[in-house]
C-alpha cells in the first residue's frame, strides 16, 4: 500500500508528475475516453459503410450533373489537421512530466492550426453547397452528412482544446487537469484518424 | 451490525457516514450521485414505463380477443403496438436491467463505493427519464410513433408517416441513446478500475463478466441505430434522401443499419438476465457454478457472436443465398455459447441442493422459459422456414418466449432476490411462489397458442381479423392467459410493495449469498463497505476468514479510506492497488444538463432552430459549470 497515491491531492505539477510516474494503470477517465472514441469510431465507420452501401447500388455516382469533388484542398486542409497531432503529442508528454508552460504554447499551436482548417472547412462546405446540396440526391445527403459529422468533432475538440488552455493558464496543472490534456491528446488522434478516412471517402470519386 | 461492534470500529463506521452523507429530502434525490439512489431511481421508473408498455399490451389483447373488434381503432393499434415494443425494450428491459440492477448492485459485487463516474451515472437517469416522457407526450397528444418499434422506411419516411409520431421516436431514441451509451461506458470502466484490490478479473462474479459483456455491446451497437435515425431525421426534417429511393437512396439501408444494433439488443437484454441466473443459482443451490471460465468466455462470446447475426432479420427482403446461408450460418454458432450456459446452470442445479424458493423458481421458469424460445429461434435460422413464417404469430411467440420469458423472468427473480438487501424487509414467500405460478401459467397462455396461430397464417401486426379464418378461439385463449399473466404481475408488485412496509426484518443475509453485497448491512449504508474488501474468489461472500480479516482491518484502522469521498482504484486485470480516488458527491448539474439536453431535442422536433440553438448554449453553460469545481475542491 505504501506505493498508493491519493492522486487528487496532487495540485501542482510536481506531485502531478509523480502521480504520473507511479501510476500502474490507466487513469479511469483515460479508459472512459478510449471508449467513447470506439464507440464514436463506430459512429464514422456506419456512415462511411453507409456512403459505400449507397455507392454500389448507384449507376452513377455522384450522380449526372454533380461535380466530382476537387482533390487538392480537402488533402491539403487534411494534411494540416493530421500534422496537429505532432505538437499535441509533445504538449501531452511535457504535461505529464509536469512542465505545464511549455504544455501550454505547444496545445495552444496545435489549436490555432486546428481553429483555421475548421475555418477554411467551413467556407469549403459553403462553396460546394452552391454547386449542389443535400436536397439534390442521396449522394449529397451523405457527402454532407459525413462532412458535417466530422467538423462537429472538430469544433468539440477545439472547445476542449480551450476549455484545458484555460484551466492550464497560469500554470497550475492538477490530477484532474492532466487527465484531461491526456484525453485531449487521444480525441485529436481519434479525429485526425478519422478525417484520413472521411477524406478519402469524400474523394473516392475523384481517386 | 454498527451497534455490536467494536468501539473503534463504530467511531470509523460513523465517520465515514458523515463523509457520504447526501442532502436529505427531494432535492437530496434529484442532486444525488450515489449508485445506490440512482438504482432506486432507474427502478421506479423503469417499472412505470412496465406498467405503461404492460397496459398497452393489454389494450391489444383486448381489441384482439374476437374477430372485428372495435375497442381500438386501426390508428390507434398500430401507435399501441409501436409503444409497446419501443417502450418495454427501450424504457423498461435495458434500463430496469443495466440501471437498475447494474447500478445498485455492480460496485457492491466488485466492493468499490461507487460507479467510476458519479455524475455521468446520475445523467445517463436523468436522460433516460426526459427521453420517456419525451416519447411519451407524442402518444399522449395523439402523436404516437405508428411504424412499429423497428420503424421501417418507407412507411416511417415523411411521405407515409406525414405526422410528428416518427419524430418523437427517432430523436427520443436518439435522445435515450446517449443516456445508455453513457451508462455502458460507466459500467465497463467501473469493473476495469474500480474492483477492490486483490480481486483479480478472474475472481469476479460472473454477474459482472454478464454486465461487462453487455456494456461492450451497448458501445459497438448503439452508433448504427443512432445513424440511421440521423438519416432518418435528416430525410424527414431537412428532406435529404438516404432512404429516397428515387433520389439514390435505398430503403434496405435502413434494415441493415437497424438490425446491426437490432441483433446485438437482443444479447444486451437477456445477458443481464443470464448474470442474474448466475447469482441466485449458487446461493438457492448451495455449490459455485459449474464450468465458471466457460459460462465467463460464453457471456462474451454471445455479445460478440451477435454481432454477426443481423442479416437473419431479412431472410425475406430477397438478399443473395450466399449471404443469407452465411447469417444462418451464424445463427446457429451463437447457439454453442448459449447451450454452454445452459448446461452449466441446470448442472449446477442438478449437483446441488436446491431449495426452491421463489427466486429459484424464477430462474427455473426462466430456464424452461429460454429453451422453448431458444429451440424457435433454431428454425428461424433455417432459411426456408423463416421465408414461410416472417411476419407470423410464430415469430411474436419466439420473442415473447425470449424476451419476456428469458430476459424478464431472472429480472423478477432478481427482485426477490435482492429485495432484502435494498430494503432490509423479507417479502413474502408463499405471495411470491403464488405470483411465480400465475405468471408462468399466464404467460404460456398467452403466447403458446401464438405459435400455432403462426403456422396457420396469421399476420402479425394486423389491427383484426375475420371470424371465418378459424382464429378466433385461440385468440380468446391468448387475451385470457395475458390477464392472467398481468395478474401474477400485480401480485409481484402487490408483494414487495406491502413487504416494504410490513415485512420482517430480513438481517444482512437472509439467503447465504455468494457475492459481497451480502457482507455489508441491509440496506447498505452509504459508503458501501466501510474497509476494502479482502477477495481470494468470485464467491467472496463465502470466504469466512476473508470476512473476518475485514472486521479485523476496520477495528485496526488498516484500508479504511476515510479521509474523504474515496474509493480505490486498480490495476485493469490483475486488480492491483493503483491510486485513491476522491469520488465526486452530490450534484445539481446531471439533471440540469439533462433538461437542456431535453430542450434541444424538443425544438429540433418542433424545427424551432433558434431555440434549439438557445438551448445548446444552455448545454455549453452548464457542462461549464459542471467541470468548473474539481472532484478534490468539493
Amino acid at each position: 500500500m505504501s506505493d498508493v497515491t491519493r492522486s487528487m491531492e496532487a495540485t501542482a505539477p510536481d506531485p502531478t508528475a509523480t502521480v504520473e510516474r507511479m501510476r500502474r494503470s490507466m487513469p479511469s477517465g483515460w479508459v472512459g475516453a478510449i471508449l467513447l472514441v470506439a464507440s464514436e469510431a463506430c459512429l464514422f465507420g456506419s456512415l462511411i459503410a453507409s456512403y459505400f452501401y449507397l455507392r454500389f447500388d448507384a449507376s452513377s455516382w455522384p450522380p449526372d450533373g454533380t461535380p466530382a469533388p476537387s482533390v487538392v484542398l480537402p488533402l491539403a486542409f487534411t494534411a494540416m489537421l493530421v500534422a496537429t497531432c505532432v505538437p499535441i503529442y509533445l504538449g501531452v508528454r511535457a504535461a505529464r512530466v509536469g512542465a505545464v508552460r511549455t504544455a501550454w504554447w505547444l496545445i495552444f499551436l496545435a489549436t490555432g492550426v486546428q481553429a483555421t482548417y475548421l475555418g477554411l472547412q467551413i467556407w469549403l462546405f459553403v462553396e460546394e453547397l452552391a454547386k449542389f446540396t443535400p436536397r439534390s440526391s442521396a449522394y449529397g445527403s451523405n457527402y454532407y452528412a459525413l462532412l458535417g459529422v466530422h467538423h462537429t468533432h472538430v469544433a468539440v475538440g477545439l472547445a476542449l482544446g480551450l476549455w484545458v488552455l484555460a484551466k492550464l493558464f497560469g500554470g497550475r496543472l492538477t490530477n484532474y487537469r492532466l487527465n484531461a490534456v491526456r484525453i485531449l491528446g487521444l480525441y485529436w488522434y481519434f479525429v485526425s484518424a478519422m478525417a484520413i478516412l472521411v477524406v478519402i471517402t469524400q474523394l473516392w470519386p475523384s481517386l | 451490525m454498527e451497534a455490536t461492534a467494536p468501539p473503534a470500529s463504530r467511531t470509523r463506521t460513523e465517520r465515514l457516514e458523515r463523509i457520504w452523507k447526501e442532502p436529505s429530502g427531494v432535492l437530496g434525490w434529484i442532486t444525488t450521485t450515489d449508485h445506490k439512489r440512482i438504482g432506486i431511481l432507474y427502478f421506479f421508473t423503469a417499472m412505470t414505463f412496465f406498467a405503461a408498455g404492460g397496459i398497452e399490451a393489454l389494450l391489444i389483447r383486448t381489441q384482439l380477443i374476437g374477430p372485428n373488434n372495435t375497442v381500438l381503432s386501426p390508428a390507434e393499434f398500430n401507435q399501441l403496438m409501436t409503444m409497446h415494443g419501443a417502450t418495454m425494450i427501450f424504457f423498461f428491459v435495458i434500463p430496469l436491467s443495466t440501471g437498475a440492477f447494474g447500478n445498485y448492485l455492480l460496485p457492491l459485487m466488485i466492493g468499490a463505493r461507487d460507479m467510476a463516474f458519479p455524475r455521468l451515472n446520475a445523467l445517463s437517469y436523468w436522460i433516460f427519464l426526459c427521453s420517456g416522457i419525451f416519447v411519451y407526450v407524442g402518444l399522449l397528444t395523439g402523436n404516437g410513433p405508428s411504424a412499429g418499434w423497428f420503424d421501417y422506411v418507407p412507411l416511417a419516411s415523411k411521405t407515409f408517416s406525414p405526422g410528428p409520431g416518427i419524430d418523437f421516436y427517432a430523436l427520443g431514441l436518439i435522445f435515450n441513446g446517449i443516456s445508455t451509451l453513457a451508462a455502458a461506458i460507466n459500467f465497463i470502466v467501473t469493473i476495469f478500475k474500480l474492483r477492490a484490490p486483490g480481486m483479480s478479473i478472474n475472481r469476479m462474479p460472473l454477474f459482472c463478466f454478464a454486465f461487462l459483456a453487455v456494456s461492450f455491446a451497448l458501445v459497438f451497437a448503439l452508433p448504427p441505430l443512432t445513424v440511421a435515425l440521423f438519416f432518418l431525421e435528416l430525410d424527414r426534417l431537412l428532406g435529404f434522401h438516404f432512404y429516397d429511393i428515387f433520389r439514390g437512396g435505398d430503403t434496405i439501408l435502413w434494415q441493415n443499419l437497424f438490425w446491426i444494433f437490432g441483433h446485438p439488443e437482443v444479447y444486451i437484454i437477456i445477458l443481464p438476465a443470464f448474470g442474474i441466473a448466475t447469482s441466485i443459482i449458487p446461493t438457492f443451490v448451495r455449490r459455485r457454478m459449474v464450468a465458471f471460465p466457460l459460462v465467463a468466455l460464453a457471456e462474451i462470446l454471445v455479445a460478440l457472436i451477435g454481432f454477426g447475426v443481423w442479416a437473419h432479420h431479412m431472410f425475406a427482403i430477397g438478399i443473395s443465398t450466399i449471404t443469407a446461408i452465411y447469417f444462418a450460418g451464424a445463427s446457429l454458432i451463437i447457439v454453442i455459447p448459449s447451450a454452454i450456459q445452459l448446461f452449466a446452470w441446470i448442472t449446477t442445479i442438478v449437483t446441488g441442493m436446491p431449495r426452491f424458493k421463489t427466486p429459484l423458481l424464477w430462474i427455473i421458469g426462466f430456464i424452461v422459459l429460454f429453451v422453448m424460445g431458444g429451440l424457435s429461434g433454431v428454425m428461424f435460422a433455417a432459411i426456408p422456414f423463416d421465408q414461410q413464417l416472417t411476419d407470423t404469430y410464430f415469430v411474436v411467440a419466439h420473442f415473447h418466449y425470449v424476451i419476456f420469458g428469458a430476459a424478464v423472468f431472472p429480472l423478477l427473480g432478481g427482485m426477490y432476490y435482492w429485495f432484502p438487501k435494498v430494503t432490509g424487509k423479507m417479502y413474502y414467500e408463499r405471495w411470491g411462489q403464488a405470483s411465480f405460478w400465475l405468471t408462468f401459467i399466464g404467460m404460456n397462455i398467452t403466447f403458446f397458442p401464438m405459435h400455432i396461430l403462426g403456422l396457420d397464417g396469421m399476420p402479425r401486426r394486423n389491427y383484426t381479423y375475420s371470424p371465418d379464418l378459424g382464429w378466433t378461439g385461440l385468440n380468446l385463449i391468448e387475451t385470457l392467459g395475458s390477464y392472467l399473466l398481468a395478474m401474477g404481475l400485480v401480485v409481484v408488485a402487490v408483494n414487495l410493495i406491502v413487504s416494504i412496509f410490513r415485512g420482517e426484518p430480513a438481517g444482512d443475509d437472509p439467503f447465504g449469498g455468494d457475492t459481497l453485497e451480502w457482507s455489508i448491512s441491509s440496506p447498505p449504508p452509504a459508503y458501501n463497505f466501510a474497509v476494502l474488501p479482502t477477495v481470494s474468489s468470485p464467491y467472496a461472500n463465502w470466504d469466512e476468514e476473508d470476512r473476518k480479516l475485514d472486521k479485523e482491518k476496520l477495528e485496526q484502522g488498516i484500508e479504511v479510506l476515510d479521509q474523504g469521498h474515496e474509493t480505490a482504484a486498480s490495476t485493469v486485470v490483475d486488480g492491483e492497488w493503483d491510486e485513491i480516488l476522491e469520488m465526486p458527491s452530490s450534484s445539481p448539474w446531471p439533471p440540469l444538463l439533462a433538461i437542456a439536453l431535453a430542450g434541444i431535442f424538443a425544438m429540433v422536433l418542433l424545427k424551432l432552430w433558434l431555440a434549439a440553438a438557445f438551448f445548446a448554449v444552455l448545454v455549453g453553460l452548464v457542462l461549464v459549470a459542471w467541470h468548473g469545481g474539481e472532484p478534490q475542491e468539493a
